[in-house]
């Protein structure tokens, strides 16, 4: 027997290991996996081991009796039912007792495959299951991860983040030195004056000779005191603008480049990656994401580095004016510190406790509202203003709780570094009035000290603050090294001309590997034929035209376009020609000739035209006020169903495509419409390999052949008249469809 | 085999008696309605819920489900074949008796693996998202809860479900149940 792929997790203790090893007796292990309920269903650890002959269940507390297992020619079924926050594996045997073993939602995944694996064992397959488990744990200091395989916020290699990130500001380095001047000067410019004013107080106001004679010398040194006080401040705002410049331009720069590297990114990869996020998320990255990063590095980074310089710069000046008052005025700070760091904790609750209350109201009233219709009707006013009104006393009562909470934390601060003010006046007076300092240094060690405690109340959210914005940029970097589908893959075959010869050999496909949507789908299109492709909702008709198109990769099998498979030729040739009319059409924020265009965008407006006409648009298209220039899209006008079909037909005639898929493109339109569209469609289809789905029967009249899917399988090929002679599945579509349409015939 | 009830609203029903015109009552089908007392349930094999309604037919791979798993757990019952369509519906465990009942909450239990927290050990809040250790009735646990805005559902004004993650089930039926600690320890991110 032939093994793909094996899935094996790596016990945590030696002892468990042993265990297992002893469990497999030295079979091949072709899967091992623990899982986190008992046989009671309580917490606890199992493991199952898979060998090519047996399933075994070994208990971690593992005596002999507690090991379970049933010879792999025994499997009569194999059950993976999902339960509620869990699930249950049951190996039901021939005979003998069956193998169950329950797991958590934590584990759904991981048990998914080990079914389909079991299956294929016991089929005698090969057994192909995707071996990969996810990471539920950090690797590094294994706390539970929020989300799997995701990034650790805890573990967010903030130096590495940051080498990162200082990559994209190294293109601007003269700048990045111009600030560092700048920053320096800021923090000199804010330590001197408190110096200078020393001077003026102790060579001027009160010198040690206070002669009138000395009067003339003491007003010149005024001067040049004052004088270089305002040097001080002039240069001061000099640097401190061009900081400011400086930073909001590169903080700008920077994020806005790693933005659109960003989107660049987003827009290239493949929709397997799409499928697996949710499109909430992803925006979140770019606008949320980039934006705590922009905050940073404009406000976080300069105000690190100037507060660190200050609090350096300060440090110094404090003790060379006196080193013993120095000493005293650091009293106050382990209490401020740890002030600071309790409240912040308790601060950020508040606050995001307050954001929650926001979100909670604004969801609220934009439910509320929104459905302001449905409240009506069911004439439920006074209802939802009970509810608003609930929320809004939540939100009012948090409010106050924050601000109250704010309002303790900044005078418990103020109050703590007024404790050093005392200080500094008690003994510093006491020096002043034994003449150990003068009074000029008792009044810049002042100065200082106000400066030094100002930084100080805002240290403990740094923290936060930086893993914040670096967990975000991490989650940017993890979409920008995902990989891009492969458009410029030189080894690609270059098929500039498709003739259209379709040809699926044994394909099957799922999005999760576990549940395969296509199974053992062959199928042959001629070029030029147009395939009716039929089945309920959910059997994987969609699905097919998206292996068409290489939205995504085969699981097994192969599909061959003009006889090469499209996994080697060059994505840009194949996706040119293939056309796609869809049940919902998307238009983008432009006018209409803009998106017929959508695909050629050097198209003349004479083929627009024509293109509209081709599609029967053209007519509805002159009635509104400003014809083809007209804006649609997000925020201009809306148009009908019908309409948006057209457009997207003709948007598939301009494109002229050699392959064209139609996803149910008359669903939800009036039949006059629907005549319109099938006209179109007609003249649009004539000579183009098709494939086009279709609920609506009548639809597939031109079709040359019918392909009826059931469970991920064809089930039923043939003409139309064929396949009502045949009497299976799709005779009895056609039938049920018949009955709808005479009873709304009736009806109307 | 299936039996139509009609169910009477009295404000949908208008007499307008010039014209002579009634609208009709709103009827609703049923599977059918199945006398509790027929029920059988077996574990035939032992893995599998075999149901016999008595003196009539039988079903194999049975499942049983709430249908209100929140507010009405012992109600609403329904019990399912094994393509998922209802066989019938208990309207109330109590109706019954008692080897049925014992064995329908055994099945239910097992389908339903939510956790009933007795202690809170640790609750750690961090960067938006919080782990939680906690003591369950299914023994010891640690989990992760993102967005806890969210993902904490007040079922009334003193019941808390918490989904974790990976969408496990915590469960504390009544919070001021727990010990001061627990409570304490849950009022920080809740």
């Amino acid at each position: 027997m032939q093994t793909l792929a094996r899935m094996t997790e790596h016990p945590r203790t030696e002892s468990t290991g042993r265990l297992l090893d002893h469990a497999a007796d030295g079979e091949e292990v072709l899967i091992q996996v623990s899982t986190d309920l008992d046989e009671q269903a309580e917490f606890g650890q199992r493991w199952l081991v898979v060998t090519p002959g047996r399933v075994i269940v070994v208990p971690v507390d593992g005596t002999d009796g507690g090991l379970l297992s049933v010879a792999v020619v025994d499997i009569r079924h194999v059950r993976n039912e999902m339960l509620v926050g869990g699930g249950l594996l049951a190996i039901e045997p021939v005979r003998g007792d069956a193998l169950e073993v329950f797991y958590t939602a934590s584990m759904a995944p991981k048990f998914a495959e080990v079914a389909r694996g079991l299956e294929q064992l016991r089929d005698g397959r090969p057994m192909s299951i995707n071996p990969e488990l996810e990471r539920m744990r950090c690797a590094r200091c294994n706390r539970l991860l929020p989300e799997k395989n995701g990034i650790c916020p805890a573990c967010v290699h903030k130096l590495a983040t940051l080498r990162r990130i200082a990559s994209y500001v190294l293109p601007y380095r003269w700048r990045v030195l111009v600030l560092g001047l700048a920053a320096a000067a800021v923090t000199a410019a804010e330590l001197l004056p408190p110096m200078i004013t020393r001077r003026i107080v102790d060579d001027v106001l009160v010198p040690a000779d206070p002669s009138p004679d000395s009067m003339d010398a003491r007003m010149e040194t005024l001067g040049l005191l004052v004088l270089a006080l305002i040097g001080v401040r002039l240069s001061s705002w000099v640097a401190e603008w061009m900081h400011g410049w400086i930073m909001a331009w590169m903080g700008a720069r920077v994020t806005a480049d790693i933005r659109s590297q960003l989107y660049r990114r987003m827009e290239m990869l493949s929709m397997q990656f799409y499928d697996k996020r949710q499109v909430g998320a992803l925006m979140s990255r770019v606008t949320r994401d980039a934006g705590r990063l922009h905050e940073f590095l404009v406000d976080g980074l300069p105000y690190l580095v100037i507060n660190g310089l200050m609090v350096l710069g300060i440090l110094g000046f404090l003790v060379y004016l006196s080193w013993e008052l120095s000493l005293y005025i650091l009293v106050p700070v382990p209490l401020m510190l740890f002030w600071g760091a309790f409240f912040w904790k308790r601060m950020r609750r508040y606050f995001h406790r307050w954001g929650e209350s926001w979100e909670k109201l604004t969801e609220r009233t934009n439910e509320a509202l929104n459905g302001i219709r449905v409240v009506k009707a069911f004439a439920q006013e006074k209802r939802e203003i009970r509810s608003f009104s609930a929320v809004n006393r939540d939100l009012r009562e948090v409010a106050v709780a924050t601000q109250l909470n704010r309002g303790i934390f900044f005078a418990t601060m103020s109050f703590l570094t007024g404790l050093g003010v005392l200080i500094v006046w008690l003994l510093g007076g006491r020096q002043v009035l034994l003449e150990q300092i003068t009074l000029g240094t008792l009044l810049a060690f002042y100065s200082f000290m106000w400066m030094f405690y100002g930084p100080l109340e805002w240290v403990a959210q740094v923290n936060t603050w930086m893993s914040q914005s670096f967990a975000g940029a991490e989650r940017i970097f993890e979409v920008i090294d995902a990989l891009p589908e492969a458009y410029d893959d030189p080894g690609a075959q270059r098929l500039p001309r498709i003739h259209g010869s379709i040809r699926f050999n044994r394909v099957s496909f799922g999005y999760d590997k576990s549940k395969p949507v296509l199974r053992d789908i062959d199928l042959n299109v001629e070029p030029g034929e147009m395939i009716g492709l039929v089945g309920r909702s959910g059997v994987g008709k969609t699905t097919l035209v998206n292996l068409v198109t290489r939205f995504y990769d085969v699981d097994q099998g192969e599909i061959l376009i003009d006889g090469i498979d499209i996994r080697q030729i060059n994505l840009r040739d194949l996706r040119r020609q293939i056309g796609i009319v869809s049940q919902d059409p998307v238009l983008f924020s432009g006018t209409i000739a803009d998106n017929i265009g959508y695909g050629n965008p050097g198209a003349s407006f004479q083929d627009i035209m024509d293109a509209a006409r081709i599609a029967n648009a053209h007519n509805f298209i002159m009635a509104k006020s400003d014809a083809y220039e007209t804006q649609v899209g997000e925020r201009g006008i809306g148009l009908s169903g019908g309409e948006r079909q057209r457009l997207a037909i003709a948007r598939a005639v301009l494109h002229d495509p050699r392959i064209l898929i139609l996803d149910e493109a008359t669903s939800s339109v009036d039949v006059e419409t629907e005549t319109q569209i099938q006209q179109a469609m007609a003249k649009l289809t004539r000579g183009r390999t098709t494939i086009a789905i279709a609920h609506r029967l009548s639809t597939l009249r031109h079709a040359q052949r019918i392909v009826v899917l059931d469970h991920g399988r064809i089930v039923e090929t043939g003409s139309h008249a064929e396949l009502i002679a045949l009497g299976g599945v799709f005779s009895e579509l056609v039938r049920l469809q018949k009955e709808a349409d005479e009873i709304i015939a009736i009806r109307n | 085999m299936t039996e139509t009830r009609g169910v009477k609203m009295s404000s949908n029903t208008i007499d307008t008696p010039e014209s002579g015109f009634t609208v009709a009552p709103i009827t609703v089908t049923h599977p059918e309605k199945v006398d509790v007392r027929a029920i059988r349930l077996f574990r035939d094999p032992p893995w599998l819920l075999r149901l016999t309604l008595e003196g009539d037919r039988s079903y194999t791979r049975v499942k049983v489900v709430r249908a209100a798993p929140l507010s009405h757990p012992d109600h609403f019952i329904a019990l399912l074949d094994a393509r998922d369509e209802e066989i019938c519906m208990i309207d109330a465990l109590d109706d019954l008796d008692e080897e049925t009942r014992s064995l329908v909450g055994e099945e239910l239990d097992r389908r339903y693996l939510t956790s009933r927290i007795v202690r809170v050990l640790s609750v750690r809040n961090e960067f938006g998202t919080s782990y939680w250790t906690v003591d369950t009735h299914r023994g010891r646990r640690e989990f992760v809860v993102q967005n806890v805005g969210e993902n904490a559902l007040w079922l009334g004004d003193h019941r808390l479900l918490l989904i974790d993650v990976d969408g496990n089930r915590f469960e504390v039926p009544r919070v001021d149940d727990l010990d001061k600690r627990s409570v304490a320890l849950m009022e920080q991110v809740l």
